[in-house]
């Protein structure tokens, strides 16, 4: 049951750019691409619960990356991307050792800050505040920029983003994060090193972030700043909180609402309007949903559940015996 | 079957002025029921955080065996068999019952991050034998039930019960618990005691328990240390130190006999 309705997801999310426009197709790419980094966050902040200002460099670092060694195949800057995400998200959860809260945020802030200061600088290798122009992916006949292709290139990588981050649910790894969030004394106490699974929860969201950079950068094929700096790191966390944090599909539904609703403001020419509204919508989930959409879902279920088994209780009750 | 023998020599913690636990030597016999009596702030939680590695001891050592382990963290402690329990209950409050005992297969050998996070073969056995632990360690203290339930949900006696089960879920050497039938009625408490007395018949293994009740500790130990300002007052057999009349006098005060 649960394999059928998989594959009947897959078709249609398959067979979704060839019904759409390209201009569709290429904003649920962008949706795609924000996902892979909120399921970063979410293992990060989520479930391991170490605030983190600095998604956005790490999706920045990948994009950059891309946009510096187009020269390289594509297997070999993935790999790159990996491996230079690890040690960025080794380096920035060296604070975590003596930090965490608000005070941990403010450290990632700075390590975000120092790289964007660090892209406005380096202008004769970023092109400083005017970007990069990335050249497409070749993919067998067409490339990377080609709405339907990119699509596909993107779905690839978040459909194994999505598994992954349901995985690590499935293992001790996954309870640790938990540990550490909820009870360091229990996490202590069952012999769970704190330090190394902050270190790891980091390493891990930073790959996520950093393979999203990079799939960003050839999707899109364009790379600035403004992208990568705090802005978009707190719309990471927003996506994490308001989808749910722990939950796979949560972080999904955070990601549509980060690229969906500022682009539906745009359409009607009101894109002003949007961080008004996206403060008022945070505050509703906050106030009325503190578990995040996904928690709303779940408990909306089990209720219409519940009054569904209370009526059909109610008519058995009244025939007659 | 616990092999090893838990000994402390002069052990001494200090915080800042005060000496919260002085100059105890006591021996744990394996597979013993010790308790630990005395008044509040005697230093019974502070020679349980001492021995699980929670607090760091100032002078004199602590050894399991032959291994000095004076100087191990808590974690290498854990990883030796040394578990412990906690006054107040620490759980995963939004977490399932599942979920916290599954956390105690920490103890297990787990595979690399790497391989869980690839679901490799090592980790299918690991997950395998992980949740047979669980499952049966839900069965024997009769929580199968609430598996799925967050913990938050539970009354206070049955989340006690799944901090014993998460300690539990993998064979442990010593145990520690500081006062596993706080907050709980008379009734909770007896079966408390007989539930720890049937769990440590099946496997046994040495088992420290810091408790008040009197009764508890007659029927449940078969030691007993008294501590009194930090130090030991008496040790031996449940009913001998409890009937000393020092131990009398810090229970009780002076001149009340029981």
């Amino acid at each position: 049951m649960r394999i059928a309705a998989s594959i009947v997801v897959m078709a249609f999310v398959g067979l979704l750019p060839f019904a759409l426009d390209s201009y569709w197709v290429f904003t649920l790419s962008e949706v795609m691409i924000y996902a892979i980094a909120t399921i970063g966050l979410d293992i990060v902040f989520g479930r391991a619960g170490q605030l983190s200002l600095a998604q956005a460099s790490f999706f920045g670092l990948g994009a950059y990356l891309a946009a510096l060694t187009t020269t390289l195949p594509a297997g070999l800057q993935f790999l790159l991307v990996v491996a230079t995400a690890m040690i960025a998200g080794a380096v920035v959860a060296i604070p975590t050792l003596r930090l965490s809260g608000l005070r941990l945020a403010l450290v990632t802030l700075l390590f975000g800050e120092l790289f964007i200061w660090a892209l406005d600088h380096l202008g004769s290798l970023t092109g400083g505040t005017q970007g990069l122009v990335v050249p497409a992916l070749a993919i067998g006949d067409s490339n990377s920029q080609d709405p339907t292709y990119g699509y596909m290139l993107v779905l690839f990588f978040a459909v194994a983003a999505t598994l992954t981050a349901v995985q690590i649910s499935r293992t001790q790894f996954g309870r640790r994060l938990l540990a550490v969030r909820d009870s360091e004394v229990a996490a202590r106490s069952v012999g769970i090193g704190l330090v190394r699974t902050k270190v790891a929860a980091f390493m891990l969201s930073a790959i996520f972030a950093g393979v999203a950079g990079w799939l960003y950068a050839h999707v899109v094929g364009f790379v600035a700043p403004p992208t990568f700096d705090l802005f978009p790191s707190v719309y990471f966390l927003i996506a994490v909180i308001l989808g749910g944090a722990g939950r796979v599909a949560g972080s999904w539904l955070g990601a549509a609402y980060i690229v969906l609703i500022p682009q539906a403001f745009s359409i009607i020419g009101q894109s002003n309007l949007f961080p008004i509204l996206g403060g008022g919508v945070l505050i509703l989930v906050a106030l009325l949903l503190p578990g995040g959409l996904m928690d709303g879902a779940t408990r909306t279920a089990g209720w219409i559940r519940a009054r569904y088994a209370a009526m059909r209780q109610m008519s058995s009750n009244r025939r007659p015996a | 079957m616990t092999q090893a023998r838990l000994t402390v020599e002069d052990l001494t913690v200090r915080y800042g002025a005060l000496q919260a636990v002085r100059d105890i030597s006591a021996t744990f016999q394996p597979d013993s029921i010790v308790g630990l009596i005395g008044p509040n702030g005697a230093g019974k939680t502070t020679l349980l955080n001492a021995l699980s590695g929670f607090t760091d001891i100032t002078s004199g050592r602590v050894r399991l065996g032959e291994r000095d382990i004076t100087r191990l963290s808590g974690q290498a402690r854990v990883a030796l068999g040394i578990v412990r329990s906690f006054q107040t209950v620490r759980l995963l409050e939004d977490e399932s019952v599942f979920l916290n005992v599954a956390l105690g297969c920490e103890r297990n050998p787990q595979p690399t991050v790497v391989e869980q996070i690839f679901s490799l073969p090592r980790q299918w056995r690991a997950r395998r034998r992980d949740l047979a632990a669980t499952y049966q360690i839900l069965d024997t203290l009769g929580l199968s039930e609430f598996a799925g339930r967050a913990v938050a949900e539970l009354p206070y006696a049955t989340r006690r019960l799944v901090e014993l089960a998460r300690i539990l879920v993998v064979h442990p050497e010593v145990v520690l618990l500081d006062e596993p039938a706080a907050g709980s009625d008379r009734a909770e408490r007896d079966l408390m005691g007989r539930t720890l007395r049937q769990l440590h018949a099946r496997e046994p293994f040495t088992m420290i328990v810091v408790e008040h009740d009197v009764d508890v500790v007659r029927k449940l130990c078969s030691y007993a240390i008294a501590l009194d300002s930090g130090a030991m007052i008496a040790s031996g057999e449940p009913d001998v130190v409890l009937e000393n009349d020092r131990v009398q006098e810090a229970y009780f005060g002076v001149g009340h006999r029981a």
